[in-house]
């Protein structure tokens, strides 16, 4: 299970006199992540799913509050948990330089995966369908075939939790889908993952939970369901604009 | 931790090895030591063979006797006898290295002093002259019948030469040349992998992955730091193989080296070799700390521009300058390495100063790593963008 308490993040802006102006990008938030749950973060660009996710997968640090994975923090445990994370990003690049096999074969190693590697890499390429290209450099490869990549990269280490931020992001539709099936296998594999996407009919489509997320902080949460059968809507998009007390075309 | 370590370093090199512009930063500067060293011992040959294989263009203002006929044709004189306006406009218009005009007893030379040849016209002439004179001189001590071998030769100069072997001029400034050049190649081949793995690796988003692995801040930079040493170190040993091919080839080309063994010897060498891994080591930490400051490529390359002055100036000054090696001098980074180069190569070798020099690289990069490693902990340089 994941546990986030409290969490804030600050960060300084300059305003237009070259003041350094503090801001929470993160402000006061809690969630849980069951095990064998898809927990949505949805928002806007700029409502701080980045930053959040960033400090879930241990890459930045909390200005206040604690982030646990059962029961472990990343003081005094960050190098077994990111053994046990999968974290995906728009952000996120993969290398170019080299192969397909070359990137698994490196993240084993940096994983410390105890298992036999080649038949590792095998069973992923079949799963994953890379057999075709795997040997070729990864700045070859198409769109569709860097996403599976970066898709085996997660999986190589058989991890117990998946962090996705808008990892659809930017991508056609086959791509997409691609992810989004993974997603629900994963789930089915008991994983957990917390899936922050600004597309809301993608988490209505695959979450058990959603968090929505505004300025840093969180409006509503609970099953899609939930949060349709409060704000009186027939979709997540609507709720988020009605909690937003917006309209439409404001954001 | 070795082998993530091991893991990093793997990965990095895969990235320098396969990029082309990487490659041929490691290859350029090298591949010009061959053409300095050839170039510059070309030079310092032609002007030696020149100066040597000279036929002298003289005037003279007044008619030769049979005496002053044989010293011409012993000291290679091509003479010409003229009035001294013509002599003056041959001069000028360099068909002349120089005359000699005659009032009664005394004897003028006259030269051009801005010519590039004229300290060497103005020693021949002297030379001429000189010996002219001590014929007249003995001719009239004979007729006076006084020995004039006694007289003229009250004092007797004679000349030797005490350099070290091998401690030629021209073999010294082309080595330590050579040594400069080493030392820029360097810098050059460790900024760009340095800048590559980190800003490059900022600016393709690829340091974000880097970060969610289960890899410890100071594996991360270590790796990267091995993988651009390594680069250096090869880039220094290939300037180095370079320079000793070079200088078998300028040994047993040029006449300016006959007779002379410009090889170093084996501890010379081996010396030299200690060097340029302390070099490499420390001009790696210095420009991985630099470039992981920026935010990208570009901003990491101007501010590792002036890294490269850094490296080579002080070696210039080293070299113009006869500094005398202290232990002072041995812990200065830069200037250090360039001083105990130039001591070497003078067979001047002194274990405490390779010692101190040695120790306070190693300080100086665990310095520099620390801080790296504590840069790699600070989310406004991971994160600027």
């Amino acid at each position: 299970m994941i546990k986030i308490e409290n969490v804030k993040k600050e960060f300084f802006k300059l305003d237009k006199n070259h003041q350094k102006n503090k801001f929470f990008a993160v402000n006061d938030i809690s969630l849980k992540a069951q095990d064998g749950e898809i927990v949505g973060i949805l928002g806007p660009n700029g409502a701080g799913k980045t930053t959040l996710l960033r400090m879930i997968s241990g890459i930045m640090k909390p200005t206040s509050g604690t982030i646990t994975y059962d029961k472990k923090n990343f003081n005094k445990n960050e190098i077994e948990i990111k053994k046990e994370i999968a974290y995906l990003s728009g952000n996120t690049k993969i290398y170019k330089s080299i192969s397909a096999y070359e990137l698994l074969k490196m993240c084993l190693d940096f994983y410390d995966y105890k298992k036999d590697h080649e038949k590792r890499i095998k069973d992923i390429s079949k799963i994953l369908e890379l057999d075709s290209f795997l040997y070729n450099k990864i700045e070859n490869l198409s769109t569709g075939q860097t996403q599976r990549v970066n898709i085996a990269r997660c999986l190589i280490h058989d991890p117990k939790y998946y962090i996705l931020d808008e990892a659809t992001s930017g991508l056609d539709i086959i791509s997409s889908q691609i992810i989004l099936d993974f997603i629900k296998n994963e789930k089915k594999r008991g994983k957990t993952i917390l899936y922050s996407t600004h597309y809301m009919e993608e988490a209505q489509e695959i979450c058990d939970q959603v968090y929505m997320i505004n300025k840093g902080k969180i409006i509503a949460s609970g099953s899609p369901n939930d949060i349709k059968k409060k704000t009186n809507t027939t979709n997540l998009r609507d709720s988020f604009f009605k909690l937003i007390g917006g309209k439409k075309n404001e954001n | 931790m070795k082998t993530k370590i091991f893991s990093i370093l793997k990965k990095e090199l895969r990235e320098v090895f396969r990029d082309k512009k990487s490659l041929s930063m490691m290859l350029i500067i090298p591949l010009m030591i061959p053409l300095l060293i050839i170039g510059m011992s070309y030079l310092f040959d032609y002007q030696i063979n020149k100066s040597i294989d000279n036929n002298y263009h003289v005037g003279f203002n007044y008619k030769l006797n049979e005496i002053e006929e044989k010293l011409t044709k012993k000291l290679n004189f091509n003479y010409k006898i003229a009035d001294e306006k013509e002599l003056k406009k041959l001069l000028e218009t360099e068909k002349l290295d120089f005359y000699i005009t005659k009032n009664n007893n005394k004897y003028i030379i006259n030269y051009d002093k801005n010519k590039e040849t004229s300290p060497i016209n103005l020693s021949v002439a002297e030379q001429y002259l000189n010996s002219y004179k001590n014929y007249l001189q003995a001719n009239f001590l004979n007729k006076k019948n006084i020995n004039s071998n006694e007289v003229l030769n009250i004092l007797t100069i004679d000349y030797k030469n005490i350099s070290k072997e091998n401690n030629n001029f021209y073999v010294n400034y082309i080595t330590t040349y050579a040594f400069l050049f080493i030392i820029m190649a360097i810098t050059i081949s460790a900024t760009y992998p340095s800048t590559d793995t980190t800003a490059g690796e900022k600016e393709r988003g690829t340091l974000e992955t880097l970060l969610t692995f289960p890899l410890k801040n100071s594996d991360i930079i270590l790796g990267k730091y091995l993988s651009v040493f390594i680069s250096s170190i090869i880039t220094g040993l290939l300037s180095f193989l370079f320079t000793i091919f070079s200088l078998i080839y300028v040994n047993n080309s040029f006449k300016l080296y006959a007779n002379i063994n410009v090889l170093p010897n084996i501890s010379t060498s081996l010396i030299t070799i200690f060097i340029i891994i302390c070099y490499s080591a420390l001009i790696s930490g210095l420009a991985i700390a630099i470039a992981s400051h920026s935010k990208t490529f570009k901003e990491a390359q101007s501010a590792l521009t002036p890294l490269t002055f850094i490296s080579f100036f002080p070696g210039m000054i080293a070299f113009m300058i006869n500094i005398k090696t202290t232990s002072l001098i041995s812990i200065i980074p830069f200037l250090n390495f360039t001083q105990i180069f130039n001591d070497v190569n003078s067979k001047n070798i002194n274990y405490l100063n390779i010692s101190l020099m040695f120790i306070s690289t190693i300080i100086y990069i665990g310095i520099i790593l620390s801080i790296i490693i504590k840069q790699y902990q600070n989310e406004k340089i991971l994160f600027s963008s």
